[in-house]
């Protein structure tokens, strides 16, 4: 006979206090951001250095261009050629990845520690002194192109990009992908690339984020003596105005002949990362839509079947981003899982999330933000957000506090402001002669049968 | 990085499961990981994908832990989890705030010793949906997405284990039973043939009295059935077998596959590095040569697959340009992997380098850690081999490299499945 009562479950320990690692900051000779996390833990070690040459401060008939200079650094230097400065890497087994996005370029690599000062050198060089040779700017255009290519025949890329159409203005640069079109990218030439690196890898405004086994010290010297001669702030640029292509409720199919299953996407703008309201919204995502236990997978998967998964997500950015839930469902039951998502919207918003689910999803947010800082790399990215985005220095030592504190009626209220399901645009890739009479008798606004871009 | 010294402690309760702990008190984080022997080689004709779908039903609830309450508590207290399935195992796992280890036991150990008592019709039809749903939106309408399928049964026999995919045919996963789900219960998921292990911060006495008392009392089962089908298999695929599929794909891919020799086999480190060598990296040889230099390929992967039973795979995949020929890709990626002929000693330094770096980083998360150590005692029933790994890689030579080319990636031990885009021949 066991004592052991199984229906019990079983209470919790006592909690262990961690803090985020603590973080020193200090300004380069040139200007830049210096923020080194000392870590002791395994002998690795990430950094990564962030810069202001992003897609959002491109015109659109440059679109990409920030994407495929930072895809051409790897080509070589004026040092080495591309495969000199790869061997060069990975010989002492470091990783170099650049990575480019809205708001910036940002060049990381991860090492063993006691190659800290081989590779930092390496990716100075790699940013400071490239050479564009042509051959290698002509593979990473042709690459570029054929991911374009690819891409209008993943239905799953393909949704992710009508959707940016359909939610944001035509025109500003949120509405098209972050790599461009064939029309931007196509006739792109290395002088090009040369010109635009000299004009927008500038250090005012960027950063340089280190998290490992080291001191502070040694790094700033280290760094000082590698990038004092990298001077100079990116050209301004114009803001733009983000604005909903509209505001009434439509349904966009895109034709995808013989499609077994139907790619789904349904939102419109949300609101930016510098919303009073990003801690109410984080927290409300989860329990809407961003966790295992959400009201949509609990719906959609579990209980329908209708899906493998399904996630809704706030995309905030410097100026405000998509709110989406996307989705992959079965051809026959494409209308139905619309209607089941749309019926969820607009319960959420006008029932309110309850006490509970907001208790969970606070529990779930504060406690696995612990769980993503075991990593040197985890760390660095995390602060490298504070860079990209100007948040205060204490902001990740106050971060689990400020999720606890958010309130059922804040979720609410903020849930309310940024999720509007009278406004969303929903898009659907799949087979439109099996899909749309079924869309069409939900009855949610004018269903359009589109053709792939 | 000189050495791995990883902490691995072992111990074992009566009814066979074993256990596995590795103590790390850095960060207040700690991770379950169970590692179950069965996997999609253990299925037998007419049941196909069901190990996949069986580990689906796992999350459906047991005993004392309603459906989807598993997710829900776990989420609720700040963790993660997950399970897989693949050819040799299904593993489940945790990562929790520390205070939390008892919950995740209590979890993991109830639907080891309790899951069939909560399963319903119900429950099996949902989950049925569900992983069609996963095939259809993986396999059949990504494309390249069932290259697996294909590619596994080009490269095995049509009666060895490894022959179908691990997410098996719909018309198995549609005939499964209720009465399946029990026997394969009662048959796999016993404590004889389960690890469970606990890496990062935790008390070790404690951890130890938690695991007997909630698994302790799980009844052992019966010894493990040996694997169904014809275990026998040559080292060489004998001729190059191929596959060509004229699909809705964007560009040309060619993948190659070779059978090389098991996971348990001493010379599976030189495959691990041969891999690293020809793909891993911007520096490696298929990236250099076919990518950078000859630029007949957009992008190029290479993967050895740690299996087990009787022969591994090799994999070398090549994405040509729109238009390319298919025909000259796979010339040109059967030309270079068959140039690992003549590897020089540098580029197997930097493949160690690289192989060696990104184990230590995958080291860094306790979840990882808890992985690996699942593994090893699993297939060699030692969980301090992971503190070896990287004396086994160091110890490749070019010339083992070299007679591995030779022996191994010719024209008489390859599969090529190829895809041309349709409306394009």
């Amino acid at each position: 006979m066991s004592p052991l009562d199984r229906s019990r479950q079983p209470k919790s320990g006592s909690i262990r206090k961690f803090d985020f690692p603590d973080v020193e900051r200090r300004t380069l000779s040139n200007g830049l951001d210096l923020r080194v996390c000392k870590l002791s833990r395994l002998p690795v070690v990430s950094t990564n250095l962030f810069f202001r040459a992003g897609e959002s401060q491109l015109v659109e008939s440059r679109a990409g261009l920030a994407v495929l200079t930072g895809d051409a650094l790897e080509g070589g230097t004026q040092k080495r050629s591309g495969t000199e400065l790869a061997e060069a890497l990975e010989g002492i087994g470091a990783r170099l990845g650049v990575t480019t996005g809205w708001e910036g370029t940002s060049v990381s690599m991860s090492c063993l520690t006691d190659r800290l000062e081989q590779a930092l050198t390496l990716l100075a060089e790699a940013v400071l002194e490239p050479a564009f040779p042509e051959d290698e700017v002509d593979r990473a255009r042709e690459q570029q192109l054929a991911a374009i290519r690819q891409r209008a025949m993943d239905p799953a890329a393909l949704a992710s990009m009508e959707a940016s159409r359909r939610y944001f203005v035509a025109g500003i640069p949120y509405a098209r992908p972050q790599d461009g079109s064939e029309e931007s990218i196509a006739p792109v030439k290395r002088e090009l690339l040369s010109d635009y690196a000299e004009s927008c890898y500038r250090p005012e405004g960027g950063g340089l984020i280190v998290a490992g086994d080291l001191d502070p010290d040694e790094i700033e010297i280290m760094a000082n003596h590698r990038l004092a001669a990298w001077t100079g702030a990116p050209p301004a640029v114009e803001d733009f105005q983000v604005d909903p292509v509209t505001r009434e409720r439509r349904v966009w199919v895109v034709h995808r002949e013989g499609s077994v299953q139907s790619e789904v996407r349904i939102g419109h703008v949300g609101t930016d990362r510098a919303t009073p309201d990003y801690f109410s919204l984080s927290v409300g995502n989860l329990l809407f839509g961003g966790s295992f236990t959400s009201r949509l997978n609990l719906n959609l998967r579990e209980e329908n079947g209708f899906t493998y998964g399904i996630r809704s997500r706030f995309g905030f950015r410097s100026r405000p981003g998509p709110f989406s839930v996307s989705t992959s469902v079965g051809t026959d039951v494409t209308a139905p899982a619309v209607g089941e998502i749309v019926k969820e919207l607009v319960q959420l918003v006008e029932g309110g999330p309850t006490e509970e689910e907001v208790a969970a999803a606070r529990d779930y947010a504060a406690g696995v933000f612990g769980l993503q800082l075991e990593t040197a790399g985890q760390i660095a990215s995390r602060i490298s957000q504070l860079v990209v985005y100007g948040l205060p220095d204490d902001y990740y030592h106050t971060y689990r506090d400020r999720l606890r504190a958010v309130t059922t009626d804040e979720v609410a209220a903020a849930m309310s402001v940024h999720i509007r399901p009278q406004e969303v645009q929903v898009v659907v890739v799949g087979d439109a002669g099996e899909i749309v009479a079924p869309l069409e008798s939900l009855d949610l606004g004018p269903v359009e049968v589109v053709s792939a871009p | 990085m000189s050495q791995l010294t990883i902490p691995v402690e072992r111990h074992s309760l009566d009814n066979g499961l074993k256990i596995v702990l590795s103590q790390d008190r850095t960060v207040p984080v700690v991770a379950v990981n169970l590692w179950y022997g069965v996997g999609s080689r253990n299925e037998t004709t007419g049941k196909t994908g069901f190990a996949h779908l069986f580990e689906h039903m796992m999350f459906q609830g047991s005993a004392h832990v309603p459906k989807n309450k598993h997710f829900e508590l776990i989420e609720r207290a700040g963790g993660t989890l997950n399970a897989s399935t693949w050819y040799d195992r299904t593993n489940y796992f945790e990562t929790v705030p520390s205070h939390e280890l008892e919950l995740a036991l209590w979890l993991e150990s109830d639907r080891m010793g309790w899951m069939v008592e909560a399963m319903d019709q119900e429950k099996l039809d949902n989950q049925r949906d569900v992983v069609k749903n996963e095939k259809r939106q993986r396999y059949d309408n990504q494309p390249y997405g069932d290259w697996d399928e294909r590619l596994q049964a080009l490269v095995y026999p049509e009666a060895h284990p490894y022959h179908h995919s691990v997410i098996g045919s719909m018309e198995d996963i549609d005939a499964a039973t209720l009465d399946d789900v029990a026997s394969f219960f009662k048959t796999f998921y016993v404590p004889n043939n389960a690890v469970v292990t606990i890496t990062g911060d935790f008390e070790r006495d404690a951890a130890l009295q938690l695991l007997d008392k909630y698994f302790g009392e799980i009844e052992p089962g019966q010894p493990i059935p040996p694997l169904p089908g014809d275990l026998r298999i040559h080292p060489l695929i004998g001729e190059t077998v191929r596959e060509h599929v004229l699909a809705d794909v964007p560009l040309p891919r060619v993948v190659m596959a070779f059978r090389i020799p098991p996971y348990s086999s001493d010379d599976f480190a030189v495959a691990e590095v041969s891999r690293a060598l020809l793909g891993m990296g911007r520096a490696s040889r298929l990236y250099r040569r076919l990518v950078r230099e000859r630029r007949v390929a957009k992008g190029v992967v290479t993967f050895a697959f740690p299996l087990l039973t009787g022969a591994s795979m090799l994999l070398a995949w090549a994405t040509g340009y729109p238009g390319a020929s298919p025909e000259e890709l796979e010339a040109a990626l059967a030309e270079e992997l068959e140039g690992l002929a003549e590897a020089e000693v540098h580029e197997v330094e930097r493949a160690i380098a690289l192989t060696e770096s990104d184990l230590v980083r995958g080291l860094e998360r306790v979840s990882q850690r808890a992985d690996l150590l699942s593994m090893f005692e699993l297939y060699f029933d030692d969980p301090n081999r992971l503190n070896t790994e990287l004396d086994r890689l160091r110890a490749v030579t070019v010339d083992e490299i070299r007679a591995f080319a030779k022996e191994r990636l010719g024209p008489d031990n390859r599969a090529v499945l190829t895809y041309e885009p349709k409306g394009e021949a």
